[in-house]
């Protein structure tokens, strides 16, 4: 097996002078191009995770490795310069909502310019052609100009996808990206972000409230539970005993189409 | 507990003795100091307010003299003290409604009679000296087996207020401090003037619809430099008053230091703001000469406008979203650019109305703020006021009245658009 | 009907272009006021007390200035996206789809100062700026070098003097009675608690009746809600002190009972209109189970709007409360009594050091007062 791309050691988080443990001694690695779903109940520390993973949460112990590089020894400084490889997208898209959409995307190029341009919302005009691009590829190129807010659940998840995808990321990780969505909607913002996953290359980590949705799309999966990993391995060795040590006993599995 | 809830408290105590042990002892000391203090000072404060009302009472009926307290003042004091400690011990006391607590044993059942004595008993050399209450669970509530937990109503039935201690003293409260104030503000000659001398004012209304027209222009002049004097002092407020609220916002002041500039910042506002701008303009206009009284108006009305307007935007900035912050911050955005890409956006139409709401305000402020001689319409109806001008007087209200309802209207409407 | 809508969609476009168009007008009128008022100052000389608002101008002047500023308004009003037509979002029509090149240069080609309403936008602000400078005489001269007087009063007010805290001052006396300054702080804060008691009393059953979603759409209704919300609009756009003036006259100059019938009267009409569109925001859903469960109407106000407006009726009426004795303290200035009548007269006297010690108490209450309905309000909400 090759090198893996991103690794995560005995990571820990604790909150509140260690009385509240969100993350307990999580490890696990991820290969090039996997697409890994991280699934558990809400509570169960996996925004924690995700977040850990671009130190937008630091983590209280534990060791991160991105493609060879312990990002957890970073500065702050480098951290954010490493940042611009690591896409992210978030279930209330945390979109600027009284901008246009095109404002929106170009944020994605905000680590790729000077700071003095960017203040002043002047974005070169490769940036501006990459958007539309990137724009055209969510299918939204007609509402460049439009706000942010007038758009529907599923095209405001369309510009966050838009927005990590000018940030050329190596890795993508997805907040729980379709709970805020209608099912329907929930597909085809699922089905672009495998687009990412499987025409770019892109390490994707995604979190997901439904089992069936991990199934459909992820290469792997893993489960929390109170913070601490349960479960490493492929979707269909989740079966009934192993979906109720995750959820609990008193859960029912809903299917989502 | 709903299944998969994370295990918050782990059990037990830490082991060894560390500087993590330390530093806990001392955060949670501190904040069970803090909580007990609060109900402590609620409850002494209630106890002792009710008390000097009474006297108050009392004594206003008895002698007809202004007066405050019956008893030397140590036996004031240890009353107080010692009501407090009753009301807690035996009680669910105001301190404890506030705080959302009460007194409950350790396995959640009902306190007995014994172990409330002993629990008052323990409260003098616990809460007095204050130190014990570092300690965790704290001396009284170790000794008498109690504990203050997370009030609940859930398998239990409400009492009706006049069943409960705190119901039963906010209705004397309310009555002794009804009573202390009528008796005091409200004189029977005052009382029977209000219902029979209506007449007097009708010279003021009359001027209502038939004004003045000889001051018509005097006084558009006069409202002229009003408008210009809240506008004026509105935007030079604003200029201050952004750069300001930055520093006065506590989730952007983080750190030793900045927690020391937001604490400085707003304690300094929140005193500047308790003074009126009325007494701003005595002072000013003491400082610049009264030549310049529109400028001295207009400098009292500046410095309150700062203080609020912080206020209000520090107030404004604590509450943006998180979310598009960690979303900008994840692109690789430094400070500056989360600040001008995740903050700005979310402030810039909340900013500009309350600036709307200020100026407004502003407005109303000018015409009081000329009466001592600010400068402005104000100046020109205290004038006609105290030389019994009343017709005079009458137009100029007309004219105040119309500009406030005018100025009002537009900024609503104004903020109904930016919201 | 269908073809009956786009006719009524232009019509109200018209309306709306004439808006802006009316708003063009007025902003070039304001420009054309601020040139005049400059030129009477500047080079014809003028006194400035005479000329803030009335212009002189030759007798073709006013014609002139009415059509001059309405023809450049129209002016602008063809020509570009004017200031007015900003305002009211009348943007141009767009017939074709966008190009690329189009779609690339966007919106941040053009910066608003490139614009012709971002022109006049900044056009006016500067020229309120100016006018605003002019008129109130800003004077940084006068500011960094107080007057000699105010030296006088710095050096007087540290440290000031809180000798007649308790002791009432014999100087200082109210229809005969003495008061000190504890006295009359104690009376200032009584006749805020009663102008909010009372003021909240009276506004809590009006503030149904000016509720639009309580008093229905038959003629009573109407009636009695306009009447109520026009009783609220007026009387609260006249200010507590015009109130004041006019109680004082009514009752005593300086009696506390003038006072609190003018913080009562504004009470009433604040909180009767905040009361009032807080009953109309409820959420409808509890009404519409009330009514199906077949309350009356009264039964729908006490179990389906009460329990949804208390806790903010509460949070109006601490936040009224620190208004109120905000106000209380400086109502004396128009013969409202209370501690303001201390304030003036040792103001008036020259007395700093008193003055000062009036002052740090009235900072002290009030300050402690909007500390705790903070707090409650926190509490509350």
């Amino acid at each position: 097996m090759a090198e893996p791309y991103l690794v995560v050691e005995h990571l820990t988080k604790v909150y509140e002078r260690g009385h509240v443990v969100a993350l307990k001694d999580v490890s696990f690695e991820v290969q090039k191009g996997e697409f890994l779903v991280i699934i558990g109940l809400s509570g169960s520390g996996k925004s924690t995770l995700l977040r850990c993973i671009n130190r937008l949460i630091e983590p209280t112990k534990g060791r991160i490795f991105i493609d060879g590089v312990e990002i957890t020894k970073l500065s702050p400084r480098q951290m954010r310069k490493f940042r611009r490889k690591i896409g992210m997208i978030f279930q209330h898209f945390n979109l600027i909502k009284r901008a246009t959409v095109m404002t929106n995307v170009l944020t994605g190029r905000l680590g790729y310019n000077p700071t003095w341009r960017t203040l002043l919302g002047l974005f070169p005009r490769s940036d501006r052609e990459l958007a539309l691009k990137n724009l055209e590829r969510v299918g939204l190129l007609e509402k460049a100009y439009v706000r942010a807010d007038e758009l529907s659940g599923g095209q405001q998840q369309r510009v966050g996808i838009a927005r990590a995808l000018m940030q050329q990321p190596e890795l993508l990780l997805a907040d729980e990206p379709v709970s805020a969505l209608d099912p329907a909607t929930s597909h085809s913002v699922m089905q672009y972000i495998e687009q990412m996953n499987r025409e770019d290359g892109v390490t994707v980590l995604a979190s997901l409230h439904f089992l069936s949705l991990a199934r459909r799309y992820g290469t792997r999966i893993i489960a929390l539970r109170d913070g601490e990993l349960v479960f490493d391995g492929l979707p269909e060795e989740i079966d009934d005993r192993k979906f109720k040590e995750i959820y609990g006993e008193e859960a029912e599995e809903v299917e989502v189409r | 507990m709903p299944p998969g809830y994370p295990k918050v408290y782990p059990k037990g105590k830490p082991r060894r003795m560390s500087l993590d042990a330390v530093a806990d002892f001392f955060y949670f000391g501190f904040r069970n100091l803090r909580k007990q203090l609060s109900i402590a000072v609620l409850d002494m404060g209630a106890v002792a307010v009710l008390w000097l009302l009474m006297n108050y009472v009392i004594i206003r009926f008895s002698t007809g003299q202004i007066g405050y307290t019956l008893v030397p003042w140590w036996i004031f004091g240890v009353g107080v003290v010692e009501a407090a400690a009753l009301w807690e011990s035996f009680g669910r006391s105001f301190g404890h409604r506030v705080e959302r607590l009460e007194l409950r044993r350790t396995d959640g059942r009902e306190p007995t009679l014994k172990q409330r004595v002993l629990y008052w008993l323990l409260w003098h050399v616990s809460v007095l000296p204050l130190f014990p209450l570092l300690l965790v669970p704290s001396p009284h509530e170790r000794g008498s087996g109690l504990e203050l937990r997370p009030f609940t109503m859930e398998g239990r039935v409400p009492r009706p207020w006049w069943r409960t201690s705190t119901g039963i003293y906010v209705a004397w409260l309310m009555g002794a401090a009804l009573t202390a104030a009528i008796s005091v503000t409200i004189s029977w000659e005052d009382l029977v003037r209000l219902f029979t001398r209506a007449g007097t004012t009708a010279k003021f209304w009359r001027s209502f619809f038939s004004p003045d027209t000889s001051i018509i222009l005097k006084t558009i002049r006069e409202l002229v430099v009003t408008v210009f004097m809240a506008m004026t002092a509105t935007s030079f407020a604003v200029l201050v008053a952004v750069p300001l609220s930055f520093l006065a916002a506590r989730n952007l002041m983080r750190g030793v230091v900045g927690r020391f500039i937001y604490t400085v910042i707003r304690v300094t506002m929140s005193i500047i703001r308790s003074i009126e701008p009325v007494v701003w303009a005595i002072f000013f206009l003491v400082w610049v000469g009264a030549k310049l009284a529109p400028f001295a108006g207009v400098l009292a009305l500046f410095v309150h406008s700062v203080s609020d307007l912080t206020k209000l935007y520090a107030e404004r900035l604590e509450s943006i979203d998180p979310g598009l912050i960690e979303a900008i911050a994840a692109t690789g955005a430094n400070r500056l650019q989360i600040l001008r890409y995740a903050v700005i956006p979310q402030i810039v139409n909340p900013y500009i109305s309350f600036t709307l709401y200020r100026w407004d305000i502003n407005i109303r402020m000018a015409t009081v703020v000329g009466m001592v001689g600010g400068g402005g319409i104000g100046q020109a109806l205290f004038f006609y006021l105290t030389g019994n001008l009343w017709k005079q007087a009458g137009t100029v209200m007309l004219f105040i009245i119309a500009l406030v309802w005018g100025i009002d209207y537009l900024s609503a409407k104004l903020r109904a658009k930016l919201a | 009907m269908a073809r009956m809508l786009p006719a009524k969609v232009e019509r109200g476009r018209l309306r709306r272009r004439l808006i802006a168009l009316f708003l063009d007008w007025m902003s070039w009128g304001y420009v054309a006021y601020g040139v005049m008022y400059f030129l009477n100052d500047y080079w014809w000389r003028i006194p400035l007390e005479r000329f803030y608002s009335t212009l002189t101008l030759p007798p073709w002047g006013w014609p002139a200035a009415v059509l001059g500023t309405l023809a450049m308004a129209v002016v602008c009003e063809l020509t570009g996206y004017s200031l007015g037509k900003r305002a009211l979002k009348l943007e141009p029509k767009r017939e074709r789809p966008l190009t690329r090149e189009e779609l690339l240069r966007g919106r941040a080609g053009k910066p608003f100062w490139r614009t012709q309403w971002g022109v006049m936008a900044v056009l006016l602000l500067a020229l309120t700026v100016a006018l605003g400078w002019h008129i109130v005489k800003i004077d940084p001269e006068a500011l960094i070098h107080p007057s000699p007087r105010a030296r006088e009063m710095l050096s007087e007010i540290f440290p000031p003097d809180f000798r007649y805290f308790r002791v009432p001052d014999p100087a200082f006396e109210l229809r005969g009675l003495p008061y000190s300054i504890l006295d009359l702080m104690v009376l200032t804060i009584f006749m805020a608690l009663l102008a909010t008691v009372l003021g909240a009393a009276v506004a809590l059953p009006l503030s149904f009746l000016g509720a639009r979603n309580i008093m229905g759409f038959s003629p009573v209704g109407w009636l009695v809600y306009g009447v109520v919300r026009g009783f609220f609009n007026i009387f609260r756009s006249i200010e507590t002190m015009l109130w004041a003036v006019v109680f004082a006259i009514w009752i005593r100059w300086g009696s506390p009972l003038a006072g609190i019938m003018a913080l009562t009267v504004h009470t009433i009409a604040a909180l009767g209109k905040l009361y009032s569109e807080q009953v109309e925001g409820i959420d409808p859903g509890p009404v519409e189970a009330v009514v199906a469960a077949g309350g009356s109407r009264a039964e729908v106000i006490r179990y389906a709007i009460l329990p949804q407006v208390i806790p903010s009726f509460w949070a109006f009426t601490l936040y009224r409360w620190d208004i109120n004795v905000r106000m209380s303290t400086v109502i004396a200035l128009v013969g409202g009594g209370g501690i303001g009548d201390m304030l003036f007269y040792y103001k008036n006297e020259g007395k700093w050091a008193l003055l000062g010690a009036v002052v740090i108490t009235i900072v002290a209450v009030v300050w402690a007062m909007d500390y705790l309905s903070g707090r409650l309000r926190e509490r509350i909400t």
